[in-house]
């Protein structure tokens, strides 16, 4: 059981960063980035090609991938986004964007990268080891205690970030109040950039952590992206407490219902259990109301 | 007569015209007729996500309705040995049924969470009949569907095919011309404004809701005879996303846009296939463009400036 | 009113030109179709289909032509992505055919594959799936000819070796929750069974998309299992798997049926891989013949790497045409093909030595020789490479 609750942690660990990109994004735009998972599919490639094929440092690669998913954010915040939500009559259509733009990822990935599935050489490789797996001991590679680490190092300098400092005041702001936000002098615009820079950097650097355990190919960005709505709607879209719970109780639901239940009744379950529970908590866990 | 409306009906009834005298030109070829077929197929399920956009909902689970008309015409055909006949109206009314019982639980929800809710009942739809034992046959699926009418040609399938897609669209049309229709409208524009004038809201919310689940249905069991198979990937939330932009660059404020959007993205789709490994990719491309350019949909082109009535 | 003539307009002209195209014919030139999975996580099955045909297409190009009957035809392959969609492949299969196309390579899956059959009986063609579905090659079914060795032949073969070699007493399965793979799995499990081994874990799976294993997998060898069977896996999900189970500490062997890639074993598992049995091809380096090198290089040149998935699937059309060769009637009439293949047999190009031939087999699993006969090798991997533990020819 012990082995099913370390699973469980680590995977909770990385959905936690997951779904704070996410959050991120629909707090401060009330879009969602439909095309998150592929944002993190590209961070992976980022660092197969950095740290895998030219041999750069993992901790070049890394932060590498993250600033280039930001470019990617900012861009597609100021030619994608900011003229849909200005001209559309219906704001259905910044969704429409958003799908589209993560069709356009998947696909620009796949004919620049092609389909094969992709790894990186190990950047720590050892195991702790706690007696024996099929007795019921417990084993952790040095691999993903490294990947949880720098995740939760990640989730907690984002919350001083967004906490401490005067742009992430005005993330929270923004998030909180756009009309408020721009009486008081923020620069809406600017902001909204660097909130969407930001999530999609997170995604970026989830991505880019994870290649080096689970690798990357083209198509991995979907079922990514279904994961991480599950994560905000069980625990409140555009609050940052709600990214990281919901993120840790999926990866706990992952681990123990694969252990107990066969392989896909373990997902039907979740989403029967998430939609049973969003129709008394609407808003998930701890997050406000839509509109 | 509103311009909308004449629009619209000129669009719908010219499309109709034009399918019923297509196959004089095409000189038997069945592949056209195939891609026809499947546009039909998709524009009927299309309006379901079209009637769910009426009522101020963004509707990503019609791909799993479909799936459950196409699993219910699959098993009473091979298990009960139902004619195709029955199976048809059964699969369209036990969708519209779970439809109804699921929108009466998720309703209430709205924006994105609603949304959100919906691609997980799609992806949940899926996982149960992956996972429903000897009575689905899991991951196998149903196959060696026989199609309804014998012989090679495809004409007999074909003219289905538009008969189901003039019923879609008579529907529609109905539901958005009429009292209901408006009440929908209002019910879209401010909720809790309507709720307050003394409408049921939620009934109507809930009728819709089931209607549109049951277009969806019906679609389904059409594509289970037409690939003579079903499995649990037949619909998928892709395919849902699909859906869902065909509506959106048809034109929402046009019972035709499901159409629309249905036949010029998968006709594009086809005349792509030159591309092969990039068509994807373009598709992808041309659809933020049309985003970007077209924000209201194909069938909005001119009538910017003659400022519409919503 | 302009608009609505315009728009209907616009849609007249695609379809008739759409029509227009299916009724073109030329001399001279044999297409070849390809309908496969081109995208998404799949995308290296119909991929490897649709370079393959080329490359073999672009050799015979290059000196002129293949001749049949006398004549020189050029070579062209049509290929399309179904996205592993049985709707897709319907219309894809319904486009070739409509071109006059009357040998098509693929689909990859059961789901496509069994789509695809009505339309191949109504358009009296032939396709080669890559798909292990029974109900495809055994009678009344005669429009398909399965590309490769099945799993289910290939099974009883490494549990045998396992049993005798590594003294496996128990075994244990895990498969992918799609339908090849379940469908491997039920019969591997059937299998073992047969060979008196002990089975400790007969219907776990995984759902497509996972990429963490360590859950599923501590679950299996919870179970305690001599072998781990993986039915069904892409190349894209064994590579984790394997090192998944040996980060938990598993010292047992773990095989598959099916065909797997070194590159992407080496890349993502490297040493964690090793002694990883799976299904090879023509191509390992110890059966090659000269003809298979050169093969390789043209391969290489066309997609920049190699997959060793293309190993298998390289004889497909060079079968294809040899029969052509063998009967120019073939060309037009998939029943006279269908009539030669009975018989039909050629030294195998691509193993050296020339001493292997090249026929149609099949008759002990479809009773009939529905099948193109590859050589069953079984490779094992080394950490970086394929080694071939045994070649072996399927039982007719």
């Amino acid at each position: 059981m012990f082995q099913v609750l370390i699973n469980g942690l680590v995977l909770g660990c990385v959905y936690a960063l997951v779904a704070l990109g996410l959050t991120m994004v629909f707090s401060i735009m009330r879009v969602v980035n439909f095309a998150h998972g592929q944002m993190y599919m590209l961070g992976g490639f980022v660092v197969y090609y950095l740290y895998g094929e030219f041999h750069l440092p993992f901790f070049v690669a890394l932060p590498a991938a993250a600033a280039a998913l930001a470019l990617v954010g900012a861009a597609f915040n100021r030619f994608f986004f900011q003229p849909v939500l200005a001209n559309a009559t219906r704001e259905e259509n910044s969704m429409l964007m958003a799908v589209g733009t993560a069709l356009l990822l998947e696909n620009l990935a796949l004919s620049a990268f092609g389909e094969k599935q992709r790894g990186v050489p190990d950047v720590v490789d050892g195991t702790f080891i706690l007696g024996d797996v099929a007795d019921g001991g417990v084993i952790l590679t040095y691999a993903n205690a490294m990947v949880a680490a720098i995740a939760v190092l990640v989730i907690i300098a984002l919350l001083a970030f967004v906490q401490y400092t005067r742009p992430g005041r005005a993330l929270r702001a923004v998030a909180q109040d756009r009309e408020a936000a721009r009486l008081q002098g923020v620069d809406v615009k600017a902001t909204t950039t660097l909130g969407f820079a930001i999530g999609a950097g997170l995604a970026g650097l989830a991505g880019g952590l994870l290649v080096t355990v689970y690798g990357v190919n083209a198509g991995v960005g979907s079922n990514l992206s279904t994961k991480a709505f599950i994560m905000i709607m069980i625990g409140g879209a555009g609050v940052t407490s709600g990214a990281i719970v919901g993120g840790l109780l999926l990866g706990f639901a992952e681990a123990i219902g694969y252990d107990m239940l066969p392989g896909s009744v373990t997902y039907l379950m979740i989403f029967v259990a998430m939609i049973v529970f969003l129709v008394f908590k609407p808003n998930g866990l701890f997050g406000k109301p839509w509109g | 007569m509103n311009p909308l409306k004449k629009r619209d009906l000129v669009v719908a009834i010219g499309l109709l015209a034009v399918m019923l005298v297509l196959p004089l030109f095409t000189g038997g070829s069945r592949y056209l007729l195939s891609v026809l077929m499947n546009c039909a197929g998709l524009s009927l399920i299309a309006f379901g996500v079209w009637l769910t956009f009426t009522i101020g909902r963004i509707n990503i689970c019609q791909a799993g309705f479909a799936l459950i008309g196409s699993y219910t015409t699959a098993i009473a055909m091979s298990s009960f040995g139902l004619s195709f006949w029955l199976a048809l109206p059964l699969s369209a009314g036990i969708a519209a049924l779970i439809g109804g019982v699921i929108g009466s639980f998720i309703l209430k929800l709205r924006g994105i969470y609603f949304s959100m809710l919906t691609i997980c009942v799609t992806e949940a739809i899926r996982l149960a009949f992956l996972n429903g034992g000897d009575f689905t046959r899991g991951s196998k699926g149903i196959t060696g569907l026989a199609q309804p009418f014998g012989g090679d040609s495809a004409l007999p399938m074909y003219y289905l095919a538009v008969a189901l897609l003039a019923i879609g669209l008579g529907v529609t049309w109905r539901m958005h011309y009429s009292r209901v229709g408006r009440i929908f409208r209002a019910m879209r524009l401010n909720e809790d404004l309507a709720e307050s004038f003394g409408t049921n809201v939620w009934r109507y919310r809930v009728m819709a809701f089931a209607v549109a689940c049951g277009l969806g249905g019906l679609g389904g069991s059409y594509f289970a005879v037409f690939t003579q198979s079903v499995y649990p990937q037949s619909f998928t939330v892709q395919h849902s996303i699909y859906y869902m932009l065909f509506c959106f660059l048809g034109g929402l404020e046009y019972a035709s846009g499901a159409v629309v959007g249905a036949f010029v993205l998968t006709i594009l789709f086809e005349l792509l296939s030159q591309f092969q490994q990039y068509q994807t990719l373009i598709y992808g491309v041309l659809m933020i463009a049309v985003i970007l350019l077209l924000p209201n949909g194909l069938m909005a082109i001119r009538s910017a400036g003659k400022g519409e009535r919503s | 009113m302009n608009n609505r003539m315009m728009l209907n307009g616009l849609v007249t002209a695609l379809f008739l030109s759409m029509g227009a195209q299916a009724a073109r014919a030329e001399d001279n030139v044999l297409k070849i179709g390809v309908d496969g999975v081109m995208s998404g996580e799949a995308a290296s099955w119909g991929l490897v289909n649709k370079y393959c045909a080329e490359t073999t297409a672009e050799m015979y190009n290059a000196k002129g032509g293949v001749l049949i009957g006398g004549k020189k035809y050029k070579l062209e392959i049509v290929a399309l992505d179904d996205k592993n969609d049985p709707k897709a492949s319907v219309t894809n299969a319904e486009k070739l055919t409509s071109d006059g196309i009357k040998y098509i390579i693929g689909p990859n899956i059961d789901t496509t594959a069994l789509a695809v059959k009505p339309v191949m009986e109504r358009a009296k063609a032939l396709n080669f799936p890559y798909a292990f579905a029974k109900e495809l090659y055994t009678a009344p079914a005669n429009a398909s000819v399965l590309g490769m060795v099945a799993s289910y032949q290939v099974g009883p073969v490494m549990y045998s070796y396992l049993k005798t070699k590594k003294g496996v007493k128990s075994i244990a399965f895990l498969a992918r929750n799609e339908s090849d793979a379940k469908n491997q799995q039920a019969e591997g499990v059937e299998a073992a069974k047969k060979l008196g081994l002990k089975v400790t874990a007969d219907s776990d799976s995984y759902e497509p998309g996972t990429k963490d294993f360590m859950p599923v997998i501590t679950k299996i060898i919870k179970t305690k299992p001599d072998a781990i069977v993986l039915s069904g896996v892409a190349p894209a999900d064994a590579p984790l798997l394997n090192k998944a189970a040996r980060d938990l500490g598993f010292k047992g062997a773990i095989s598959t049926e099916t065909a797997q890639d070194s590159t992407i074993l080496a890349q993502v598992a490297g040493a964690k891989a090793a002694g990883f049995m799976s299904v090879g091809g023509a191509s390992t380096p110890e059966i090659q013949s000269d003809a298979m090198k050169a093969y390789i290089e043209a391969y290489k040149k066309h997609v920049g790497e190699w997959n060793d998935e293309a190993g298998t699937k390289v004889y497909a059309l060079e079968l294809i045409l040899a029969v052509l060769q063998k009967n120019p009637a073939a060309l037009t009439d998939v029943e006279v093909f269908k009539k030669e293949m009975a018989t039909f047999s050629m030294p195998n190009p691509y193993v050296k030595g020339g001493k292997t031939t090249l026929e149609f087999v099949g008759k002990a699993d479809f009773g009939r020789r529905s099948q193109v006969g590859v050589p069953l090798v079984v490779n094992e991997f080394d950490g970086k490479e394929f080694k071939t533990l045994f070649v072996g020819t399927i039982k007719n």
